[in-house]
């Protein structure tokens, strides 16, 4: 159990983070969600040891790690924003020496190396230096690194940042296969949906402070229980949207721009009924979207300001 | 992991082009210019300042004194043939005449010492001449006296006078030596003609020849353009090292690898000592590798292998001390400005107090002072006494200096380095 109580951290004059509590327990995958300069990669380095709070404390299993960090680095795994490798030396070069300073060495090292060489898609790349690889292949070696020693807790400081779309599905996919293995993660990013799709609970953090937290169902709460669908037609008639009020009486339904918005509670399940309708009112409806809100408006209706600003 | 960490370090500087060129080709490509270019100015100086210049005032002469000895022996009862015959053995025997003739004449001997024949008269003002390395004096009746002492041991072998003069050492030896194997050679040419056995051979100029080479070997060599910019570039380029030690380790903090190191639980103080190391062993592979540059292709004859090996690790140490500081300051201020200064600005001043370019004594000796406190001044001197053929014993206090500026580098470097961590 990784636990932060009161963390504040200032450099020289600017406060970076400010009274920030957060709780990770064994097994769970937690999001920390914030734009850029939040203070989430500060968060990080006063969790992951390698900056002191100015007050606060860092609980690693109920025992401080602000004088005892060895205990935590042991089982932490780290993977930083930066591509955090030698890009002069071989995948293979890179991995054997994080590999060494962990103290793996002889069979168990060149087994654990392959292994990761596997796992992240790069064993027929092993021997290429890494300053010829793409965007992508860095990131998952940089991913590697950080499991080499089989961490038990895996921080992560937004891995996809500026990669293809393609690696970081590939990301995306290794990360939610070690989730369900059971390692603990804490995930920064500012790409909500990544939060979304991997973490059961969710910080977000804003002007160095952590302004809401909770389950994806409990922060989308925050702004409403309802649905929008957005329907678009070849032709939308007054008869068919007549039809509609009458039909859902309590649903704000109302024409932006040749489409039909209608706000509906979410416990309904109304898209046959709309068709239906439709068919009655000879209505070729083009494109149906149910919209339910996002972390992107929870941000929005936190701050007044979108999460990517 | 100390050795993990030391050969990450090395594989980083042996994959980056820039400080293969700047630490080795660099020093290589300027030690064979500079070599080349001041070979004739410096080399010329050397091969002048070998010559000892030998002045002979004889005042003695078988014309003058061939009528003394005659009437000695005829006083002896020796006359007729043997009288001529006896005349004969020492004419032949004559050691000044030897002296000149198959000695000092010889093409052998003539490159070591320039003989010039002077009158006594002129010897208050040859004294006063500085390029003179010696004065023999032959006095007066010394050939007739010395018959007396040899052949009949009625007198005391005759006195010759030698002025050597003092400021010219080297110079002065060679002289010495040469005319100690002389006199020993018509001792023992004397001894065995009166033992009845041929002298042939005795005195050769062979002995004299070899005497000077043991005198030079044991005399302070001059220093040819290839080893004075050999060792001069030698001591400027390894004060590179530690810039690119330092610039490594800001990337490893920029690229967030060194929190990978420490969130390994490597210590900040054994990371700062792998730099210390490989500055260490970096400096020593550029020192051997320029030496064996100067050996093999300008055929220095490096001498003094006990005291070049103790200069070389000292020297490494150093460097391995500035490497670990340079590195501690790079990280303390999380910029390359240290290392840029330091390359940029420190280098190139520490190099000409140092006498890297030139022999900054010729210029000024306040400069040449200072310079002898910089740790290249004092490396590049040491080195050089060691070449001159000094013993051991001249270089330990450029060594103290050195060793100074190491204990500087290590206690700042413990007590300046970020221990925790650099993430700001």
């Amino acid at each position: 159990m990784l636990q932060a109580i009161d963390l504040h951290k200032k450099f020289k004059t600017k406060e970076a983070v400010h009274k920030v509590n957060m709780l990770l327990e064994a097994g769970e995958s937690v999001g920390l969600l914030g734009p850029n300069g939040a203070g989430k990669s500060t968060t990080i380095s006063m969790l992951s040891s390698l900056i002191m709070p100015t007050s606060g404390e860092v609980l690693w299993n109920n025992v401080s790690i602000n004088k005892n960090p060895e205990a935590l680095r042991k089982t932490l795994g780290v993977v930083p924003q930066e591509i955090a490798l030698y890009p002069e030396l071989s995948a293979k070069e890179n991995l054997h020496f994080f590999g060494r300073i962990y103290g793996l060495k002889g069979q168990l090292l060149v087994e654990r190396t392959e292994e990761i060489l596997r796992k992240i898609g790069l064993s027929d790349r092993k021997n290429d230096i890494v300053k010829t690889f793409s965007g992508g292949m860095k990131r998952r070696l940089n991913i590697g690194a950080a499991l080499l020693h089989n961490p038990s807790i895996l921080i992560m400081d937004e891995p996809t940042v500026g990669i293809d779309p393609q690696s970081r599905a590939y990301i995306l996919d290794t990360v939610k296969q070690l989730v369900e293995e059971g390692m603990t993660l804490l995930y920064t990013s500012h790409y909500m949906e990544e939060v979304e799709l991997l973490c059961d609970k969710i910080y977000i953090m804003d002007q160095g402070e952590i302004i809401a937290h909770g389950t994806k169902e409990t922060l989308k709460s925050l702004v409403s229980d309802n649905q929008t669908i957005e329907l678009k037609a070849h032709v939308l008639s007054k008869g068919f949207e007549a039809a509609l009020k009458k039909h859902f009486p309590t649903a704000n339904i109302r024409k932006e721009d040749e489409i039909l918005l209608i706000t509906m509670p979410q416990n309904e399940e109304p898209l046959a009924t709309i068709f239906a309708i439709a068919a009655e009112n000879a209505v070729t409806i083009t494109s149906a979207i149910v919209k339910v809100p996002s972390l992107e408006d929870v941000f929005l209706h936190l701050t007044g300001r979108a999460l990517r600003d | 992991m100390l050795l993990s960490l030391i050969g990450k370090q090395m594989k980083m500087l042996l994959r980056n082009k820039q400080p293969l060129i700047i630490l080795l080709v660099m020093p290589v490509v300027l030690i064979t210019i500079l070599s080349t270019a001041l070979a004739s100015v410096m080399n010329s100086e050397e091969e002048a300042a070998i010559q000892a210049k030998l002045v002979l005032i004889d005042e003695s002469s078988w014309e003058q004194e061939e009528a003394s000895i005659e009437s000695f022996l005829k006083e002896g009862g020796v006359n007729g043939p043997a009288l001529e015959a006896l005349l004969q053995v020492f004419k032949s025997n004559d050691p000044i005449y030897i002296l000149e003739e198959s000695i000092l004449d010889t093409k052998d001997i003539s490159k070591y010492i320039a003989k010039e024949n002077r009158q006594s008269t002129e010897l208050d003002n040859l004294r006063k001449d500085k390029e003179i390395a010696g004065i023999l004096v032959i006095p007066a009746d010394f050939r007739f006296n010395y018959i007396k002492s040899a052949y009949f041991d009625e007198q005391e072998t005759p006195d010759m006078d030698l002025f050597l003069s003092q400021e010219n050492g080297i110079r002065a030896s060679i002289i010495q030596s040469v005319l100690e194997e002389w006199q020993s050679g018509f001792t023992k040419s004397l001894a065995l003609t009166k033992a009845g056995i041929p002298a042939d051979g005795v005195m050769q100029n062979e002995q004299a020849v070899e005497r000077i080479e043991q005198v030079l070997q044991g005399s302070e060599r001059k220093i040819p353009a290839s080893i004075y910019y050999t060792v001069g570039m030698l001591v400027m380029f390894a004060l590179y090292i530690p810039t690119f030690l330092a610039g490594f380790a800001l990337q490893e903090v920029q690229w967030k690898v060194y929190d990978r190191i420490l969130l390994a639980g490597v210590p900040a103080t054994l990371y700062a000592f792998s730099i210390f190391i490989t500055g260490m062993i970096i400096a020593l592979m550029q020192q051997v590798i320029i030496l064996l540059y100067g050996k093999f292709v300008l055929g220095i004859d490096w001498i003094g292998l006990e005291g070049m090996t103790l200069i070389a690790l000292s020297f490494s140490l150093f460097i391995g001390g500035l490497s670990a500081l340079l590195t501690t300051l790079q990280l303390r201020t999380k910029s390359e400005g240290v290392a840029n200064i330091f390359s940029g600005l420190v280098v190139s001043i520490f190099a000409f107090l140092g006498g890297s370019f030139f022999n900054i004594g010729d210029v000024s000796s306040l400069l040449a002072n200072i310079g002898s406190f910089t740790p290249n001044g004092a490396t590049m001197s040491a080195i050089l006494a060691i070449q001159k053929g000094q013993l051991l014993e001249v270089i330990w206090s450029y060594m103290f200096t050195l060793y100074g500026w190491f204990v500087i580098c290590i206690l700042l470097s413990i007590v300046l380095f970020p221990k925790r961590g650099v993430t700001s």
